[in-house]
């Protein structure tokens, strides 16, 4: 019994990684008033990078690395397309989503001649032991849903970058550069989901397949509007989110050891349900409705 | 308006073929070989290529509609999931193609309106219950399908369509011509027809340019959300209920024919321009490059995910208008 708590708990602590930084770092761009729904994209293009950079370097940090890369370039793009060319950032999210799945799938049978997933690459270590582990990624990212929270709310530049979430014309006013403000907000943003989508490799599963993501970025989406675009409350949403998406991995394999003699490998597609059902019914009826960056999602143009 | 799309479309599709030409070339393929047999390997079977552009046709509504009120039906996808395995229900049961198509069309609408309720008074955005819902509906499906209704002597397919609730191809002026493909035409039609020349369209127009002067004009812009999304989820399900009983007749247990099909509809959408009519010809273009990378593959061994990649390069370059007002206008200018 205490060993099946222990590992709930080290499941979720170990799934709710991606989930945070993917989540504060949307938060960081949605505040400044981009919304990226290529989350998801960047998740399984960072994922599959790095686990090519592991297969082929041995090295798991390496990958993190380029997992970071692959974020910031995604951030460059997404930056550009919804910055300066007034671009319609939900179908430049949606056609990157398309375009990373693609390219990926692509790589993945050319390099390893594979259709479902790629052979196990080196994996960083966890901390801890037996029952009760968890990654260092998961300190990291906690410490930085902290320090983001500090910047966006009690410094000059965290206001400043609000401002041109909620009322760019007078953040312009008091001087602020909005267009450059929010092409770096972005930037952060898809950098940390880089992070969390190489993380999913060489921190979690330790291999890429071809549905490595599953939606996790638009879980990390409606983690950012469950929080009320908070980071703090974010690190509780992904941790709840985290549990459901360990609970659905967990349930099938102990209901497995208990009846050995049922065949759970059509029943173990209703738990998958479990996340996505947990996520729509917290959203849809549990939850307070949030009060959006007032700018969300619209190009500024400078007069 | 038309004349910046006719700038827009091409060029999206000349910036996406030219990033795959690179694409190709780096993956140590030969691209010129490889577009031949897209463009060229389509285009020998005309039957084929309609019946695989019906589905498209449908998702391409069912993102392009809600799109004119403001909303995102990326749920298109799920849509069509619940359309394709109600219907193969309706078909089994009751043996009737009418049946089936009135069950799949009616599925989609009530999971758009779900979706709509959520984004009207909860305030959640329509994308992110979208794509939980398509989750659901996708390990759901693969659920009911590998446990009730598996087919016993095929396993790794459902049980079949009966021969009695399928529809075939009929003979118009020596051609022969899908039948699913004729009534995936009518509806586009008809769908224009709603949105151009009726109320409720009009309504739903006003409400997607200007929520404010809707509600000023007396008719309210949630409402129409609500209606455009029941109507976009209603052309989903439909898109999967033909699907179904005109094409795979069956639902495989890895969904490999269904999966995808709501994605690419909001490509077909988009390169449509969200005109229904616009979206008969991007559906045929869309299937000539899904039936070409299919046979790339076979003949070339390139991953049929080149066209999600191709299509995902279109959307991406279709999603910045203002580049292409710039460059048109400067193109004036110069005149």
């Amino acid at each position: 019994m205490i060993e099946d708590v222990l590992g709930l708990l080290s499941s979720t602590l170990v799934a709710m990684v991606p989930l945070l930084l993917a989540s504060v770092g949307e938060i960081i761009a949605e505040r400044s008033g981009v919304v990226n729904i290529g989350l998801e994209g960047i998740f399984v293009l960072s994922a599959f990078l790095s686990a090519l950079t592991a297969f082929y370097t041995r090295d798991p940090y390496v990958a993190l690395a380029v997992g970071l890369l692959v974020g910031f370039l995604s951030g460059v793009l997404h930056g550009v397309i919804s910055v300066y060319l007034r671009g319609d950032q939900i179908i430049s999210g949606v056609g990157f989503n398309m375009f990373a799945y693609g390219i990926s799938i692509i790589g993945l049978i050319c390099t390893w001649g594979q259709h479902g997933a790629s052979p196990i690459v080196a994996k960083m270590p966890f901390i801890g032991g037996g029952f009760l582990f968890f990654s260092p990624l998961l300190i990291l990212s906690i410490i930085i849903a902290i320090v983001v929270w500090y910047w966006l709310f009690r410094t000059s530049s965290g206001l400043k970058l609000r401002a041109c979430g909620e009322d760019p014309r007078s953040a312009e006013a008091m001087g602020v550069n909005v267009l450059r403000t929010r092409f770096y907000a972005t930037l952060i943003g898809a950098m940390l989901t880089g992070l969390g989508g190489a993380y999913m490799v060489v921190g979690w599963i330790g291999q890429f397949t071809r549905y490595i993501s599953a939606g996790r970025g638009f879980i990390a989406l409606a983690i950012v509007a469950f929080s009320g675009w908070n980071p703090i409350i974010a690190i509780a949403g992904s941790m709840i989110f985290g549990f459901f998406d360990a609970l659905s991995l967990y349930l099938p394999v102990k209901i497995q050891l208990i009846y050995p003699r049922m065949n759970l490998t059509s029943t173990s597609y209703v738990f998958r349900t479990v996340p996505y059902i947990a996520v729509l019914i917290t959203v849809s009826v549990a939850f307070r409705k949030g009060r959006m960056p007032r700018d969300l999602g619209r190009p500024y143009i400078k007069e | 308006m038309l004349r910046t799309s006719l700038l827009e479309i091409p060029t999206s599709i000349i910036i996406s073929f030219l990033l795959g030409f690179v694409l190709l070339l780096s993956l140590g393929y030969d691209p010129v070989n490889i577009y031949k047999i897209i463009i060229f390997g389509s285009i020998g079977d005309p039957d084929y290529l309609l019946i695989r552009s019906t589905p498209l046709v449908l998702t391409g509504l069912a993102f392009s509609i809600p799109f004119l009120t403001g909303t995102f039906n990326i749920g298109g996808e799920g849509q069509f999931y619940i359309g394709a395995l109600l219907s193969l229900l309706a078909a089994y049961t009751t043996k009737s193609s009418l049946m089936a198509i009135a069950v799949g069309t009616m599925a989609g609408g009530v999971l758009g309106a779900l979706i709509a309720i959520i984004k009207v008074y909860r305030g959640i955005n329509e994308v992110v219950s979208s794509i939980m819902l398509n989750w659901i509906l996708y390990f759901s499906i693969l659920f009911s399908i590998t446990t009730f209704l598996y087919d016993p002597l095929i396993p790794y397919q459902s049980v079949p369509v009966p021969l009695d609730a399928r529809l075939g191809c009929i003979q118009i002026l020596g051609e022969r011509v899908p039948l699913i493909f004729l009534i995936a035409v009518c509806v586009a039609f008809i769908s224009y027809y709603i949105l151009y020349y009726s109320r409720i369209g009009y309504c739903m127009r006003v409400s997607g340019l200007s929520p404010k002067s809707a509600r000023y004009a007396g008719f309210s812009p949630e409402l129409s959300v609500i209606t455009s999304m029941v109507l976009g989820g209603a052309m989903g399900g439909l898109g999967g209920s033909l699907l179904v009983i005109g094409h795979t007749y069956t639902i495989d247990t890895t969904m490999s024919a269904l999966y995808g099909m709501g994605f690419a509809g909001i490509g077909v959408g988009l390169l449509g321009r969200n005109n229904p009519i616009g979206i008969i010809f991007s559906s045929i273009f869309f299937s000539m490059l899904v039936i070409g990378g299919e046979m790339a593959e076979l003949r070339a061994g390139i991953p049929t995910e080149l066209a999600d990649a191709l299509i995902g390069i279109m959307v991406i370059a279709l999603s910045m208008p203002y580049i292409y007002r710039i460059v048109y206008t400067y193109i004036r200018s110069r005149k």
